[in-house]
């Protein structure tokens, strides 16, 4: 039959049954008019008509239509045309050769007419194929992230090949065993439960780099280009770039996997952009990681380049004070190293708080409290740096505004943003303390009328030891409080955000959990 | 006076302040100097503390022998002095456990010595204030806001203020301790008894609500002061705008 292909073999069969009861209808039809016409008609005319049929049925409908065509031709042509009629007896001699001459002829057309026309469909399944690579090689090798390319990848080879279910395995390289590995990208969703055996079938066709089958029965064999069943439900192939197995590529599929060799070609083929796919995502990472860690170094020199000059600047100024004083110098200096050692406490209190944020150590606990709380303790703790402006509150005053957070941590990021308010904003001015609640967040803003923070600088504000370029050394700060009070904020499930403020100047925005009281007065 | 340090440099500190100010009664203020007694360890402060009954210790939390925790409790025990205590670190929940274990107050390092000295004579005059006066007003009168604590009853320029059961209970607790930091904990106990109940988490909500009904601007209160982490505080005196 003319079904052996798999995947378009349905529609082959449909078109195949028309063309077929198409041309024999023909034929009769034809038959049937030259009876009418018999008398009239010379062996030769019948023999070219039949001809034309024939070739006819053998382009469109391929070699075994035409065959079939010439069997019945030549018996019509015996029986009804060749006298005696209506017998395969043939009485002239010569007759005999009309037939032979005829038969030849049909068959050799009919040949030739199959060949031409399986070159012709070859080279256009062939023209399809590369069709098909070309788009997936440049779709999902341009794709942004590798991740979601080699995703488009699995997705294709999936439905190229008419499978149920298609993984890619990277090799893990951050495992010392080689033979490690890790579902990268598969169809359907990684949730899907793995096969038994799987991880360690991965792992050795990593290791071999052979290909293997598993079978119905759970039976697992090497796979070999003579050997195709039924009974293979699935594929497992290694992925290799320039000699080295990169990965595993598994389809699957519950009706079994038939490998005719134009879907054996078909899987080599997607296989190597699979191939390609994985090495992208290795190398992606790797180079992700390399970035990460150059920027991580970076940051950690700047870091300590800021911490060995905010330390050593007032030890300096302590031991040189204190060397005047016991030269009998006067009492001012004294005072002096007061406020130096204020400003040293100061910083390595920030530091300390700043290491626990960062080592995930401050897990503040959480209690319901309301927003007039936080702000009074806020302004209480700003006044005296507060003094020289006024601070207007925008609260809703018919309701008390409650939320689920930490108290001190949040007390101490809201005097940070009010300093900093006080701080970089002309004096006299007015700072705006504004309370909302929505369902989620408790939002309390803080809004001045200073500079605000040039665009460039807006993703900076919260690295540690970041200062507003330009700024003046004796404005105090350790250049630690942002990054600390993001972080306290962030430890208890809050969000610290900045955004220029209409007409001028900075707000920052504390969003803390939002609580809802139950009506608990009694 | 008692100073219970181990660091040397730390008494010197404490006991020259201390000696520095006369904190003498108003009553008597040629009481020229302050008798200031010292012990390394717990233990010895705590017999000192016995046999000498200090007006006012001050007491370092990281001490050699035993916690300071344990040595505020153990001369709370049948001590009322005032115990001032010198901590090193920061944390609210170490401030509001040493509050609970029955000290007065506290002051983290490195404090000035000017700091310490006006702790130490708040300290004084209240422990004074409470000998002298141990039963509460029957009527107190804090600017516009008078409080009836015979009749539960609460004006503001005027107006009965309406307050529910706990506001009262509330209001009444920060009444009877003024300049006192309650804990959390102490307010807990006070308004709710040791029972265990879901009212008790929205304490603070209580307290705002208590301020909204009492202060002129619940955002700068005057009366109710908020101690961070630790709890509230009840400043009965007008204290000036700032």
């Amino acid at each position: 039959m003319p079904g052996a292909d798999t995947s378009f073999g349905n529609a082959r069969t449909r078109t195949g049954l028309t063309h077929w009861l198409a041309w024999f209808l023909v034929l009769a039809l034809l038959t049937v008019a030259m009876l009418a016409l018999r008398t009239h008609l010379d062996k030769a005319h019948v023999a070219l008509l039949f001809l034309l049929v024939i070739l006819g049925a053998s382009g469109a409908g391929g070699r075994w239509l035409g065959l079939s065509v010439v069997a019945t031709s030549f018996v019509l042509f015996n029986v009804l045309f060749l006298p005696p009629y209506y017998t395969l007896v043939i009485a002239n001699p010569l007759d005999w050769l009309v037939l032979v001459t005829f038969l030849a002829t049909s068959l050799v057309a009919a040949q030739l007419l199959h060949r031409a026309r399986s070159e012709a469909q070859e080279a256009q399944e062939r023209a399809s194929e590369v069709d098909r690579l070309a788009t997936l090689g440049a779709e999902t090798l341009n794709a942004p992230d590798a991740h979601d390319g080699l995703r488009q990848i699995v997705e294709v080879i999936r439905a190229t090949l008419g499978v149920d279910e298609c993984d890619v395995f990277e090799r893990d390289a951050e495992v010392a065993r080689p033979a490690a590995s890790s579902r990268i990208a598969s169809v359907p969703g990684p949730s899907a439960p793995a096969p038994a055996g799987e991880g360690s079938l991965v792992g050795w066709i990593l290791q071999s780099g052979a290909r293997a089958e598993e079978l119905a029965d759970g039976t697992v064999r090497l796979s070999g280009d003579d050997q195709a069943s039924a009974d293979v439900r699935a594929l497992a192939v290694p992925l290799r770039v320039k000699g080295a197995t990169v990965g595993v590529l598994r389809v699957a599929s519950a009706a079994g996997l038939r490998q005719p060799p134009e879907w054996r070609r078909l899987l080599d083929a997607l296989a190597y952009y699979a191939a390609l796919g994985v090495e992208r995502v290795r190398l992606t990472t790797i180079a992700e990681r390399a970035e990460a860690e150059r920027r991580l170094e970076a940051l950690r020199s700047a870091l300590l380049t800021s911490v060995s000059h905010d330390l050593r600047t007032p030890l300096t100024a302590i031991k040189g004070l204190a060397h005047e004083i016991q030269q009998g110098g006067s009492a001012d200096s004294a005072s002096v190293i007061e406020m130096e050692v204020d400003r040293l406490n100061a910083l390595i209190g920030d530091m300390l708080e700043l290491s626990r944020i960062q080592a995930g150590a401050v897990r503040p606990a959480l209690v319901i409290d309301t927003a007039d709380d936080l702000v009074g303790a806020a302004l209480q703790g700003a006044r005296s740096i507060l003094r020289g402006h006024t601070v207007e509150i925008d609260a809703p005053t018919d309701e008390l505004l409650s939320g689920r957070f930490a108290f001190t941590e949040s007390l101490r990021v809201l005097v940070n943003l009010l300093e900093n308010a006080a701080k970089y904003s002309p004096a006299g001015s007015t700072i705006v303390v504004r309370v909302r609640r929505d369902a989620e967040w408790l939002s309390i803003s803080v809004l001045d009328r200073g500079p605000g923070v040039p665009v460039a600088e807006r993703d900076r504000i919260f690295e540690p030891f970041y200062r507003p370029t330009g700024t003046p050394s004796d404005v105090g700060g350790t250049g630690l409080g942002l990054s600390i009070a993001r972080g306290l904020a962030e430890a208890q499930g809050g969000r610290l955000r900045f955004m220029p403020r209409e007409g001028g100047g900075s707000c920052f925005v504390l969003d803390l959990q939002s609580a809802t009281i139950p009506d608990v007065d009694d | 006076m008692l100073v219970i340090d181990d660091e040397p440099q730390i008494r010197r500190v404490v006991r020259n302040a201390l000696q520095s100010a006369a904190f003498g009664a108003p009553d008597d203020p040629e009481q020229p100097t302050v008798r200031v007694l010292e012990a390394a360890t717990g233990t010895d402060g705590a017999d000192l503390a016995a046999s000498e009954l200090p007006d006012l210790i001050v007491l370092d939390l990281g001490l050699p022998d035993q916690a300071g925790l344990a040595v505020c409790r153990e001369i709370r025990r049948w001590s009322s002095a005032p115990i001032l205590v010198l901590s090193a670190r920061h944390a609210d929940t170490e401030k509001a456990a040493l509050l609970d274990a029955g000290a007065d107050d506290y002051i983290t390092k490195p404090f000035s010595t000017v700091e310490l000295l006006a702790r130490v004579r708040a300290q004084l005059r209240r422990a004074r204030q409470v000998s002298e006066a141990s039963a509460p007003a029957e009527r107190v009168v804090l600017g516009a806001l008078t409080v009836d604590l015979t009749r539960r009853r609460v004006e503001r320029g005027g107006t009965l203020v309406h307050l529910t059961p706990t506001e009262w209970a509330l209001l009444r607790t920060f009444l009877l301790n003024p300049r006192k930091t309650l804990t959390h904990r102490q307010l807990f106990t006070a308004v709710w008894g040791n029972s265990e109940g879901d009212a008790q988490q929205y304490l603070r909500v209580y307290v705002g609500h208590l301020r909204r009904k009492i202060e002129n601007d619940p955002m700068r209160p005057r009366f109710l002061q908020t101690e961070p982490g630790v709890g509230y505080r009840f400043e009965p005196e007008l204290a000036p705008e700032t």
